[in-house]
């Protein structure tokens, strides 16, 4: 065997590869217009076969540990004579189903944006007096990954409108905003660029509908925070901290482009 | 080539634009996708691995699959599922497998330690490839013979790395 | 919780069948060698055994090194002899254990 054959093979490709590059590059430019939302497809349709029977499977995706984990944090008291969640909550599958689907939502009593684990970490200090689990602690993943589930198949439904426009408008502005070293927006790549490949990976639509998720790369459950963290890395940009006001009004944007599509939660994502 | 500037002192004077860039990681990425070499041709280096397991003895192929993704999304966890062809009796069953992934760090990956009473010779597990390799499943028979079979492996995201 | 598996059988099985055991666990599975930011490394933390008894009779073991994947899967099968308890003894680096116990209803 001609142990010079890989390499050969290799240059004399390089000008088809070097067209490819441009091509790429050329593409990275030109903002599409963006789809309608009802175009949009959850992360799901971009992973293998393989990998939708394992997010289906209780036996296979390893975020049902974090769900099972929230289970027994939603019913356990946090001090002897103090209340479990499932105190109020009673009967959370039937009284909870359902509700992951409308977060982030807008606080009446606050008037602040609040994604579903915000609501947790709300209910933890105000109501049952504990000091707060801490954005991406394992406890708060097991919880948000514990009620998403609960609504695991419902379409996405939050309000954009009313109290919600003015974050929502900032999540789109956020969306559409060239950022970084690499001066991307998020637009660019997650509706101009959907299906092609960005290092091994598929370029999605960004929906966002199954997190929090087992991530292969994290060998984890992370929240969709961590990921935006990722995608903000990505492209050499500012990250902004879990639960800050930047990525709350993108998680609704995102939500609001995502209506309609079905909670995932817990995924599994690459 | 005519030119007598070799490529290194060119870019040195001229630093490299920026289509030559891209084509480079075009041409990085095509490399990363090709696969090393034919399954059927075993290195020293990866016969020495199995010798090691085997007293030894090189392996037959056949009788065993290997069943592993040949393009694998991301090597932190790889589906990979042995089958061999056993009567599983107390006469002839197959007493263990074991994976060995060549580039890995430690290349012993696991061991499966079987007896008759499993019924089938068939086990999974989800493994771990620090970058794309060729993969060898042997498995010990209770005669004291040794079958083997292998996969080339394409990782496009290798193990143990976290991009953000 | 670092520590958890999910164990997967079927509910019963007649004298003889062969059925398949699936087991996922979770464990970071951690390979170690990284940087502990204070100027040494992460040591090793994975499971390096899995042994199942059935009835007491061991009947799977598997050896585990760092080329299983964090949170892994794992499956195998066993020929059904009769109701009772097949145990899973998990063994960390470190010595730690872990057990877990399903019944296989044999008719």
């Amino acid at each position: 065997m001609d142990p010079g054959f890989p390499l050969r093979y290799v240059r004399d490709d390089s000008r088809v590869c070097g067209a490819i590059g441009f091509a790429l590059a050329l593409a990275c430019f030109v903002l599409q217009p963006s789809p309608a939302f009802a175009d949009i497809k959850s992360g799901t349709e971009f992973l293998s076969p393989d990998m939708r029977r394992q997010q289906a499977d209780e036996t296979r995706n390893p975020a049902f540990f974090w769900v099972e984990q929230g289970r027994e944090l939603f019913s356990r008291k946090p001090t002897p004579d103090g209340q479990a969640c499932a105190s109020c909550h009673a009967e959370p599958q039937q009284s909870l189903r359902g509700a992951a689907t409308h977060y982030p939502q807008v606080d009446a009593a606050s008037g602040k944006l609040l994604n579903l684990e915000g609501r947790i970490e709300q209910c933890r200090v105000e109501r049952q007096g504990q000091p707060a689990f801490g954005y991406e602690s394992p406890e708060l993943l097991a919880m948000t990954a514990y009620l998403g589930s609960l609504s695991r198949g419902l379409p996405m439904d939050v309000k954009t409108d009313g109290a919600a426009k003015p974050y929502y408008e900032a999540g789109r502005a956020f969306f559409e905003r060239r950022q970084g070293q690499l001066n991307l927006s998020c637009q660019q790549c997650h509706d101009g660029l959907v299906g092609q490949k960005l290092r091994g990976d598929t370029i999605s639509h960004s929906a966002g509908t199954g997190y929090p998720a087992y991530r292969l790369e994290w060998n984890d459950v992370g929240s969709l925070h961590r990921r935006l963290r990722a995608c903000s890395l990505g492209v050499r940009a500012t990250q902004f901290d879990y639960g800050s006001p930047e990525y709350l009004a993108l998680e609704l944007f995102l939500a609001g482009r995502a209506r309609g599509l079905p909670v995932e939660t817990p995924g599994i994502r690459r | 080539m005519s030119s007598v500037i070799s490529p290194r002192s060119r870019r040195s004077e001229a630093g490299p634009d920026r289509r030559s860039v891209l084509a480079g990681a075009a041409a990085g990425l095509l490399v990363a996708t090709l696969p090393a070499r034919a399954a059927t041709d075993i290195s020293p280096e990866r016969a020495q691995l199995i010798a090691r397991i085997t007293e030894g003895a090189l392996p037959e192929r056949g009788r065993i699959t290997l069943d592993i993704p040949a393009l694998v999304e991301n090597g932190n966890s790889v589906d990979t599922r042995i089958l061999v062809e056993s009567a599983m009796t107390e006469a002839d069953h197959v007493r263990w497998i074991h994976l060995i992934a060549e580039k890995n760090p430690f290349p012993d990956m696991a061991r499966f330690h079987l007896g008759p009473r499993a019924g089938r010779a068939e086990v999974a597990t989800t493994l771990r490839l620090s970058q794309s390799q060729t993969v060898t499943a042997v498995a010990a028979l209770s005669g004291g013979g040794f079958v083997m079979a292998d996969a080339d492996i394409v990782v496009t995201l290798s193990a143990c790395i976290d991009g953000g | 919780m670092s520590f958890n598996a999910r164990i997967t059988l079927p509910a019963q099985a007649r004298v003889g069948e062969i059925v398949e055991i699936k087991v996922l666990t979770r464990h970071p599975m951690d390979r170690g060698g990284q940087s502990d930011g204070k100027g040494g490394t992460v040591p090793r933390m994975i499971l390096n055994r899995l042994t199942a008894t059935y009835a007491g009779e061991p009947i799977f073991r598997l050896d585990m090194h760092t080329g299983v994947s964090a949170n892994p899967f794992v499956s195998f099968t066993t020929r059904a002899v009769a109701t009772g308890d097949i145990v899973f003894e998990w063994r960390e680096d470190g010595g730690a254990t872990y057990t877990r116990t399903a019944r296989l209803t044999v008719t």
